[in-house]
């Protein structure tokens, strides 16, 4: 998201309304996101506690008990179960969400391979933390290793950010049918209080229409099998048919967030060049909220650019390719990784790599911030320093 | 001509052509069950033989909807689908989860379990044929002592013996749970009648006859559901919160070796040298007969 929005807080204490048709409110980014889900009048919320993740499905209890919220709220057994009622009401022709982290969505992982390749509409937030050893902290670990799965994944910059990307992931997901994660970062998000602006319900009333069944849901009228056993012959089309419709998820989500642009106001697209261009001579790529920071240090360094990562999977090459269009080919790219999936690379890297095949640029990457370490701007700026001087190809800041 | 066995079904929800193999007692508890639930009714269907036996894609053989899904989660699916109907005012269509033992007594049982204590409104049908019979025939905590399973196999029989899950079930202050044979049709109906007629989370368990996996001549099948009843391996009774009923009480003692001889899963039982382990799951069962007397007659009104 463009930086207006985080100056807009100012100019609403003058008194002048940046935004028509919202309210602007402090407020924690699991806050928001639950904002996010009510807002897109979800009608079946199962519930299981995971820090971080916990202040989501507390809000939306309340808001569910008090009434602010039309839905089903149901506190199940565990975070598989959770998903495996998200698919049963979604079979079955509810709109869905629910929200998890770390250990638990690892425990759903089947169940995530189930509502995808089922191909169920739904929306959850996982609020991302590595596995073990134990770790409760910011890590994109969880939600990158859960890429292959076959959900569409959105990270999030900022709260702002979070709330309005799950207002347009129930557009994408009731369009294609296929399940969109909203990921945001453990605490430097979830825990962390910023000014956040609400649309007006009507407002997203109008965006997001209300849910309507399709064809593919329990009909009583006119019965059917839903995920019996695929035969060899069948199951190839079926995944030829999923494979030509994530393909369609690049440039709609491209259209879904111009139409949202025109309507609330604020921007987005699926990845988010800043200052990329003839001068840029090294490139940091980063997700989730290591971007705010990188947007605040390169503000010192005239030579270096952001490549920000909102929609992670589908991996956005198209998108990528045309940030990067103007940037110079002897130009450095550098991957910050709050991730580690057990390879020498990181997520972020092999998608770049695969995203710019074959390709004439220096990729590096770096290790930062992983378990939730903090990422100062210091450590930005040893990145920065380390990718223009004496790079190795894959580096580990701030480990000794 | 209606054949002579339809005499109870007045009109057949399941269509011909199930993937069961002969003698199992999937089809036939599926055609009573379907003829009492109606086609009103979403079933929902784990990883199982009826997974199988309803029909892999595209085939479907309920005059229902089914929603197939994975082993763990049936109640949890259930759960969803009628939260979803509920919210739809479809709140006399009925839930129902078939399922296996693996995916009760193991797997699924922490799903069961949550959705048991939540109260949902569902009913659940588990048809226990005491092993995973859809993998060929591995042992689960409802395999029954003594017997012999691809898992447990020769002289490494399963010795210890199946989970109580009837006892674990009435525990979680259900309206409803029994046990039923296909050898008893009218109680089996009459239980499932009683089951579909209340409210919140019920449960079912049927003794599941399976000749591939029991080593029993198909054509026994009902023969020996019938000795499991009389010899009080598979008593028949309910549990209606928490007012245990034994609905059949044998009037002659039968014994267990009656029923076991027939099946080739317990064959070396009846070798010589063998006669203290038969003695042993006669005491067993009695002492489970016993119990189960004892909790007929305990009110238990809180």
């Amino acid at each position: 998201m463009k930086m207006e929005t985080l100056d807009s807080a100012k100019s609403t204490s003058a008194g002048k309304a940046k935004y028509p048709r919202h309210r602007e409110k402090i407020m924690k980014g699991n806050f928001a996101a639950a904002e996010g889900a009510r807002l897109c009048r979800t009608g079946f919320v199962p519930a299981y506690p995971i820090t971080p993740q916990t202040t989501i499905v507390e809000r939306l209890a309340q808001m569910a008990a008090e009434g602010e919220l039309d839905a089903t709220y149901i506190n199940m057994d565990s975070e598989h179960s959770v998903f495996a009622a998200a698919m049963g009401a979604a079979v079955a022709g509810e709109r869905v969400f629910t929200a998890t982290a770390g250990q638990g969505l690892f425990y759903a992982h089947e169940v995530l391979q189930a509502i995808a390749h089922f191909r169920l509409p739904m929306v959850v937030c996982n609020v991302g933390r590595p596995s073990i050893p134990w770790n409760i902290w910011s890590d994109q670990s969880d939600s990158l290793s859960q890429r292959d799965t076959g959900w569409i994944q959105f990270y999030g910059e900022s709260s702002q950010e979070v709330l309005d990307t799950i207002i347009q992931a129930y557009v994408i997901t009731e369009k294609l049918h296929l399940p969109v994660m909203v990921v945001l970062d453990a605490f430097y998000q979830s825990h962390t209080s910023e000014n956040v602006w609400i649309p007006d319900q009507d407002l997203v009333d109008d965006f997001l229409p209300p849910f309507r069944h399709s064809p593919m849901e329990v009909d009583l009228e006119n019965p059917k099998a839903f995920g019996g056993l695929v035969a060899p012959e069948h199951y190839n089309k079926l995944n030829y048919s999923y494979w030509k419709d994530i393909q369609r998820v690049e440039t709609l989500s491209e259209s879904v967030a111009k139409e949202f642009a025109e309507k609330f106001g604020r921007s987005y697209d699926n990845v988010e060049a800043v200052n990329i261009g003839p001068q840029t001579k090294l490139v940091l790529v980063t997700i989730s909220s290591i971007s705010s920071t990188v947007r605040g240090v390169i503000k010192q360094f005239p030579e270096v650019g952001l490549l920000k990562i909102r929609l992670f999977r589908p991996f956005p090459k198209a998108s990528v390719r045309k940030a990067l269009a103007g940037l110079p080919p002897e130009a450095v790219i550098a991957c910050v990784e709050r991730n580690f999936l057990g390879d020498r690379e990181g997520a972020i890297l092999q998608e770049m790599k695969r995203a710019l095949y074959p390709t004439d640029f220096k990729l590096y990457d770096f290790y930062a911030g992983v378990g939730g370490k903090d990422v100062p701007p210091a450590t930005i700026e040893k990145i920065i320093y380390q990718a223009l001087h004496r790079p190795e190809e894959v580096n580990w800041v701030d480990v000794d | 001509m209606k054949p002579a066995q339809d005499f109870l079904i007045k009109e057949e929800q399941v269509y011909s052509g199930a993937l069961s193999c002969r003698g199992c007692g999937w089809s036939l508890l599926a055609r009573h069950l379907a003829s009492i639930l109606g086609e009103d009714t979403v079933y929902v269907v784990p990883a199982s033989c009826f997974s199988i036996i309803t029909g892999p894609y595209p085939l479907n053989d309920l005059k229902a909807n089914v929603v197939h899904t994975v082993f763990a989660a049936a109640s949890a699916t259930a759960t969803g689908v009628r939260a979803a109907l509920d919210r739809q005012g479809k709140q006399d269509t009925m839930v129902a989860v078939l399922a296996g033992d693996g995916g009760t007594f193991d797997i699924g049982f922490q799903a069961l379990s949550g959705a048991a204590a939540r109260g949902e409104n569902i009913l659940y049908v588990c048809n226990n044929n005491g092993a995973y019979m859809n993998t060929g025939i591995q042992s689960s905590t409802a395999t029954p002592y003594g017997a012999v399973t691809t898992t447990n196999p020769g002289r490494g029989y399963k010795r210890t013996w199946p989970k109580d899950l009837m006892g674990i079930i009435a525990a979680h202050n259900l309206p409803y749970a029994a046990t039923a044979s296909l050898a008893f049709m009218e109680d089996l109906r009459a239980k499932i009648k009683k089951a579909r007629d209340v409210h919140g989370f019920r449960f079912i368990m049927v003794d599941g006859p399976c000749p591939p996996g029991h080593k029993t001549d198909p054509g026994q099948s009902i023969e020996i559901g019938r000795l499991a009843v009389e010899s009080r391996l598979f008593p028949l009774f309910e549990v209606e919160d928490r007012n245990y009923t034994v609905n059949y009480k044998p009037e002659k003692m039968i014994p267990v070796a009656e029923c076991m001889k027939h099946q080739g899963r317990f064959r070396h039982l009846f070798k010589e040298g063998s006669q203290e382990l038969l003695d042993e799951v006669q005491a067993h069962t009695d002492r489970y007969w016993q119990r189960l007397l004892e909790m007929e007659g305990v009110s238990t009104e809180i």
